[in-house]
Order: structure tokens, then sequence, then C-alpha cells
């Protein structure tokens, strides 16, 4: 498995998309002076500017990579010699989704970076009205991460099963947004007028939707970062351990239906 | 050439377009109505969910679009073009809805405070939305301070006014706030927590349009305190109070006379309390207590 | 041991509204190890799809397939094979040298051996100058050269070689013609794809034919030739006053002092007396029969009759 990993890394590394969303990161040069626009928030609007430029980079590489790699092995006829080797197809898709994964870490890790010199920087304009609490950054930070490595799994499923592009960039894409609404929209049901007034059938949907989908609410930690608001660190483990249990699940079918295919 | 032919002319016909229409187009952008600026904004719960994982970032942009409005008006009114009065009811809406998003943003409460009370005298309003925001800045001593002021300045409620302070007392153990509570809990202290308030704000203030609105505003007021001292000197020697204002300058207790940074005329209202034409804001003694939406 | 074993193998695959098509009927073959087996057929006969099935990239419908005693939906029974694929498509932004090493690492290679066997099998197949260079700039011979090389890099005991000469120029050919040999030299397994004849009849040991997804005909490629016998072409001296007939038989050309007689395998040895008692010099004997690729065209012309 590490030889396919190490081929992935290969493969993003020398991959044009992923040098064009990279270039994105040019835009951390632009936050300190989008940041000083604010009135008095400086730090906490540098802060919130690059967690969301990270986030968004790494929503885009989720979602292209995920998507792509296993399609693109298909598309490009890779699967045949890379198959035909003695690797079971699910070394080959953990492979992949690690090498991914591992990816993501180290974008993350460059990106992170970046943030905190450009919010190191805001902190000597303009003082924070909270002292920042670097740990807290960083910890946000790498939850954003699994939180992307999750949609990746979640792309990479929809990869394993699709003939198309479309599936997966979309699928994975709308498996995101409505990750992130799930928490939200659940707790609007469970408020006494709204039980009151929905059908129990609807109820039931979006509740068996709530446990389905992944709950991506629970690693969106900027709150914490901007505004330097202690975690609530036995939250933090449960979803540490959320993540691995979903995307552990996520991967196993995933590697059950790409056994299951056939590469014509 | 022949290959070429098309393509440049196409080119050409492109620029051509281009050029003609670049001058009115930029020039149509400009004097388009202020209020059509801020645009189409959806509502707060659909931008909720379309915000994804952004909602600190949606809720910061929503507080620069106010801003920077605001920012482009003041700077109009302060150059004396003759402009409509901001439009502070989509304003306060606006600001409303970005601490849902993030009840966080600091910069919303600030804002909102600043406008919400001197120009359109929602002091209700203002506290209503800082108590919202003590439920989750609670480190921030500023939004029971500004509730404070709020009170007692404006409400009159010195009761509520004094738990505000000493909430914020509390928050940064500074006895400023705990000494506000005492010293200026009457009527005749109110120039001077005025001009406490507007002294703390000023100096915080990072955005030049509101700091120069904080400026011309403690200007205003330390004019006000300089002729209430004189007024008070001249009642302790003379045993009455001063007519007019021009009785103090004449007697020489009010030296330079008084000027009024919006534009009005400082008078002494029967009681001896200070006024002035411009009633602290740049429209003058016109209708601007309650914002005008336009039609 | 049989290093493949094909038994009961059948493919269907789903077509269009709900209907069948039978890629693979009930396929039996059993390949030696050590044997050279050409799999022969035209476009579309089925050929890929068994090899797809014996690598496990496909899942049959029924009947097993066992590459030297492992059933080949195990990623295991892959062990021993070195796999070309039909026009072959690798990462291409590994280049020839990362991407043999990678096929290398699969196969559990040594560090050392497998630096060495990498620049040996680059060099066979003349790839050395562009080993640096990221694939996609490959041609399209190149491509099947390092398909050939990843397939040979390990130096396994079975090579299942699909459609090995396709892409290639004439060199390239050769070159592919005198790997197979050599592997055979070494008493390695080669189990290949094709459909021109050529490729079989100069390198195999045996040859299946495959139409339609049914094995039509195997055997060896020699007692193909020689059940292709029809007679010979006799070469003789003869002096221009008996040029014409001899033993009865009428020359069908004469060039010089050489007339040409036509023997049928029949008369042969009548003939062949016949010019031992006349004391006639024998110039040259020819044999004269139909060759592998009549041998495949009748086979397919006929199974094409059959389902008409």
């Amino acid at each position: 498995m590490a030889t396919i990993i190490h081929i992935t890394l290969k493969g993003i590394f020398r991959d044009r998309v992923f040098q064009g969303i990279m270039v994105l990161a040019v835009l951390f040069l632009f936050i300190p002076s989008a940041a000083s626009l604010s009135m008095r928030q400086m730090t906490e609007l540098t802060t919130t500017l690059s967690l969301s430029l990270i986030s968004f980079i790494m929503l885009l590489l989720a979602v292209f990579l995920g998507a792509t790699s296993i399609w693109k092995d298909i598309e490009r006829r890779y699967t045949f010699s890379v198959l035909s080797l003695p690797i079971s197809r699910t070394t080959y898709l953990w492979g992949r989704f690690f090498g991914i994964a591992l990816f993501m870490l180290m974008t993350t890790v460059f990106l992170g970076a970046m943030a905190l010199i450009a919010i190191k920087a805001a902190t000597f304009g303009y003082p924070p009205s909270r002292p920042v609490v670097w740990s807290t950054i960083i910890v946000t930070i790498l939850f954003d991460a699994l939180k992307y490595i999750l949609v990746v799994a979640v792309a990479m499923l929809l990869a394993t099963v699709s003939t198309s592009f479309f599936l997966p960039v979309f699928g994975a894409i709308s498996v995101f947004l409505a990750g992130t609404a799930t928490q939200p929209v659940y707790d609007y049901l469970q408020t006494p007028s709204v039980q009151a007034a929905v059908s129990v059938i609807v109820r039931k949907a979006a509740e068996t939707l709530y446990y389905l989908l992944p709950n991506l609410s629970g690693f969106d930690l900027k709150v914490h970062a901007i505004y330097s608001i202690p975690f609530n660190v036995q939250g933090l483990i449960l979803t540490s351990i959320y993540f691995a249990g979903y995307t552990l699940i996520i991967l196993s079918i995933g590697s059950f239906l790409f056994a299951w295919r056939e590469m014509k | 050439m022949s290959v070429l032919q098309r393509p440049v002319t196409a080119l050409l016909v492109g620029l051509l377009a281009y050029g003609v229409v670049l001058g009115p187009f930029t020039a149509y952008m400009k004097q388009k109505p202020i209020e059509e600026k801020f645009g189409y904004l959806p509502s707060i719960n659909v931008l909720r969910y379309v915000s994804v994982d952004h909602k600190e970032l949606v809720g910061a942009s929503l507080v620069m679009k106010v801003i920077m409005y605001f920012g482009g008006v003041a700077e109009k009114q302060q150059a004396n073009v003759i402009v409509q009065p901001p439009d502070y009811a989509r304003m306060s809406g606006i600001l409303h809805g970005a601490v849902q998003l993030d009840p966080y943003n600091m910069d919303a409460y600030y804002f909102a405070q600043s406008f919400l009370t001197w120009e359109v005298k929602q002091y209700q309003m203002a506290n209503n939305l800082l108590d919202y925001g003590m439920k989750y800045r609670t480190w921030d001593w500023m939004l029971p301070f500004f509730a404070g002021f709020n009170s007692a300045y404006f409400l009159k409620d010195y009761k509520q006014a004094a738990e505000y302070f000493k909430r914020a007392g509390e928050i940064n153990g500074n006895e400023l706030n705990i000494s506000l509570a005492g010293r200026y809990m009457q009527a005749s202290g109110q120039t001077e927590l005025a001009i406490a308030y507007l002294g703390a704000m000023e100096k915080s203030e990072r955005n030049q349009a509101v700091k120069k609105n904080y400026q011309i505003r403690l200007k205003a007021f330390n004019e006000v305190r300089r002729i209430e001292l004189a007024r008070d000197r001249y009642k302790n020697t003379e045993g009455v109070l001063p007519v007019t204002l021009d009785t103090l300058v004449r007697s020489g207790l009010l030296s330079p006379p008084p000027s009024d940074p919006y534009g009005g005329q400082f008078f002494l209202e029967p009681d001896g309390k200070v006024a002035t034409t411009s009633k602290f804001t740049f429209a003058g003694a016109g209708n601007v207590s309650t914002p005008k939406v336009s039609k | 041991m049989n290093a493949i074993e094909i038994s009961g193998l059948c493919k269907q695959f789903k077509g269009k509204r709900r209907t069948c098509v039978d890629a693979l009927k009930n396929l039996d073959l059993q390949i030696e190890a050590g044997e050279v087996f050409g799999f022969l057929g035209p476009n579309g006969a089925g050929k890929s799809t068994t090899i797809k099935l014996v690598m496990g990239l496909l899942r049959p419908t029924s009947g097993t397939a066992i590459i030297m005693g492992v059933d080949s939906t195990l990623a295991e029974s892959r062990r021993k094979v070195g796999f070309l694929p039909e026009n072959p498509a690798f990462y291409d932004y590994l280049s020839a040298e990362e991407y043999v090493a990678f096929v290398g690492s699969q196969f559990k290679m040594d560090t050392a051996l497998l630096k060495r066997r990498s620049d040996e099998v680059i060099k066979q197949l003349d790839l050395w100058e562009a080993r640096k260079r990221p694939m996609r700039s490959y041609s399209k011979g190149m491509i099947q050269r390092v398909g050939l090389a990843q397939a040979l890099v390990h130096d396994p005991d079975v090579y299942i070689l699909d459609e090995p000469m396709s892409g290639l120029d004439p060199i390239g050919r050769a070159l592919v013609k005198d790997i197979i040999l050599d592997l055979k030299k070494r008493g390695k397994c080669v189990f290949f794809s094709t459909h021109i004849t050529d490729d079989v009849e100069k390198v195999c040991d045996r040859v299946g034919v495959i139409v339609k997804g049914s094995l039509v005909a195997i055997d060896r490629v020699e007692n193909i030739l020689r059940s292709g016998l029809e007679g010979y072409l006799v070469h003789l001296q003869l002096s221009d006053a008996d040029a014409g007939t001899f033993a009865g038989l009428q020359a069908v050309r004469r060039t010089g002092t050489v007339s040409e007689f036509y023997v049928p395998s029949s008369v042969f040895n009548a003939f062949m007396g016949a010019v031992n008692t006349s004391g006639k010099e024998v110039v040259l004997v020819e044999t004269k029969r139909r060759d592998l690729e009549d041998f495949f065209l009748s086979l397919v012309t006929s199974s094409a009759q059959e389902s008409r």
C-alpha cells in the first residue's frame, strides 16, 4: 500500500489541477489588506479570511482529487495495468485514499503555516481584543482537514460505482452541502413548534438523513479559533472518533463496491 | 491575411464596443442610487445554509458591506455634498443578520451601537442587540459599557445602567466603569458621561469614517461642556442663569466663542440646558430623527 | 502442474434493453508450464474477455480460471504473472523507470535486484534514452514497450500478453518475437493473444482459435501445419527429351534444365522410388500445404456459416 500512496502523492504533485488550485494560495497575500478594512477586529478578520481560504482550497482539492483519482484511473485505463498487479482492489483503493489524505494533511500544514504567518502579521498591525490562542487555531485547521478528508472518502465511494465524472464531483459537493446543513435542520426539527407542525414521516426522513449523511458541522471550529473560545475537549474526542468511524464505513463500502466492479 | 481577417475583425469590433460603452457604463455605475449598491441580499435563513462552513466569513462580509456603505455616505456628508441620510433601517437589518451568522462579530455590535443610538434613536433596539452579543462575547466589557451608556444617557434608566456598568467593571477590572456608574448617574453629569464614552470610542476606532464621526461628535460635546462650565461660573457669580450665550461671551467667561462642528448655532434653553440648532447632525435642524427609506 | 487452467469459463455482459451478450461460452483450456500458447481469433471474438477474466479484472459468470494453482479472483494468483494489457496505458506522469520500479515493488522485489533488472529490461526494450521522461511524452510504440518491460521486470513464470505486437513497427515486432522465443528457451509459460497468424506460426507451441466466444480449435502448431500438407513440388534435372512427363506426372513448369512436378502426398513415395531407380538428380523438394492463415480463415468462415 505504501507504494500506491507514494505514486498517488507523485501524481498529485505533478498534476496541473493541483498546481492551479494551489495558485489560490497566493490570495493569502491579499488577506492583510482586506482585513485592514475591519473596524477593530483586524486579527479576527484575518483569522476568518485565512480559515475560509484554507477551507475553500481544501474543498476544491477534496472534490477534485477524491472524485477524479479513481475515475481517471478507470477512464484512462490505468486500472488494467495496476489492478492486474498482485494487489487487491481494497489495497489499491485504500492506498489511493491514504495518499490523498496524506496530501491533504501536507497541504493543511503548508496552508496552515501561511495562515499563522498572516495572523501573526495582523497582530502586529492591530492588537486583537483577546490574545490569539495558537493551539486553538492549529486544532481548528486540523479538524478542517479531517472534514475534507471525509469528503474525499465520500467522493471516492461515489467514484467506485460511477462511470462518469459527474456523479463523484457533484455528488461530493452535494453531500458536503447537505453535511454542513444536517445539524441546523435537525435542531430546527427538534423545536416544539415544528414538532407540532411537521408530519412524523417528514421528521423521520430528516432524522434518517441526519444519521446517514456525514455531520460536518461538528468539524467546524472556526468560531473558536477566531475569537479564542476554549474547546470542549470531550467534544473534540467524540468528533475524532466520529470521523474515524464514518470514514472507515465509507471506505469499506467503497472497497466492497470497487471489488465487485468489472473493469471492462 | 485571409486566415487572420475574421478574428482580427471580430477583435476590433469587440474593442470598439468595449471602448464605447466603458465610459458611460462606469458613469452609470457611479451614479446608481446608493441604496441599490447594497444589492439583493438573500434572507438570513437562506444565507445560513448557503454559507456552509463560511458563516464567519459571510457574517464579516455583511458587516463590511454596511461599513463601506456608511463610509461612502458619511464622507459625502462631511464634504457638504447633499445626499440622502444613510439607510439606517437597512443597515440595522443587515447587522442583525450578520450576528445571527456569527454572534461573536465585534464590528457588528460596535457599529450598530454607533448609529442606532445617536442617529436613529432606537435605544432599546441597540440594547437588545447588545444583550444578545453579551451572551456570546462574555469577555467583552465594551458591550455592557455601551448598554450602560445607552441606559443612562438616552433611556435615563439609571438602575439598569448601574447594572451594566457593574458588569463591564467586573469583566475588565477597571474602576472607570464602576465610577461612571456613580459619578454620572444624574442629569447634570450627562455631558461628561458622553465625553467619556465618546473619548473611549474614538480612541479604539480604526475605521477612518467612523473615527471621524466620533471626533466630530466629541468636539461638539467638548464645546457643550465648555459652555456648561461658563454657564455654571456665571450662575455662581451672578446668582442667575444667563439668558443667551452672548452674555457669556461678552462677560469673558466663554472665549473663544463656541462653534458647532455640525454647522449649527449653540443656544441656551430656558432651563439653562445647552442645545444646538444642528441637533448634533449634519442634516441640521431638518428631519433627521427618523431614518428615511427612499421610495 | 498446468500454468493456467481454465474450466467451464463463461462470461455474459448485460447489453441494452435487458439483453445478454455471451462474450465467452464455456471455455476449457489448459496451458502447461513452459509452453508458448497462441490465442488466435478475429476482433471481438472474446480473446481480451478471456484474458481479463484470467487476470481478475472481470468476474466470471460461471466457471473458474486458475493460475499456478491459485484462483484468479484472488490477488495472490497474479504474483507469478507478467501481464501486458491490450493497448496499455500507464500513469502518464511517471517515467518508464519509475513505473517499472513501481511494478517491481508490487512484486516485492529486492531493491538492488529491482534496479539491475529494471535497467536490463529498459535497455532490452530500447527505452534507455527516454527512461527519465514522463510517459505522457511517449509514442504508442514506446508505451507498448514499457508494457513489455513492466511484464518482464520481475522475471515471472507465466506471461499473459494481450496483443503484444500491436502498435509496434517491424523492428519492434521482431524484438517481441525474440523475447518470446527467449522466454520459451528459459522454460517460461507464455499465453498471448493475437489476430495475426504469422506471429503464432513463428513462436508458438500450441494454438487455440476462438471465434464468437467459443474455442473452435486447439492443437499443436506442427500438427496444424502437418495436417494442412497437400503434396510436394519436386524439381528434377531432366534433359529436354523427357522434360514433359515423369512417372506418369505432367511437369507444371520448366526453367532451364529443371522441370517441376506437383506430387500429391499419396503418390510421393512411388514417385521418389521412380526417381531413385532412374538415377535423375533432385534439385529441390518443396512442401505444398495450407498455412496457418488458411487454417484460421477456414475455421472462422465455417463457424460463421454454422451460426447462419
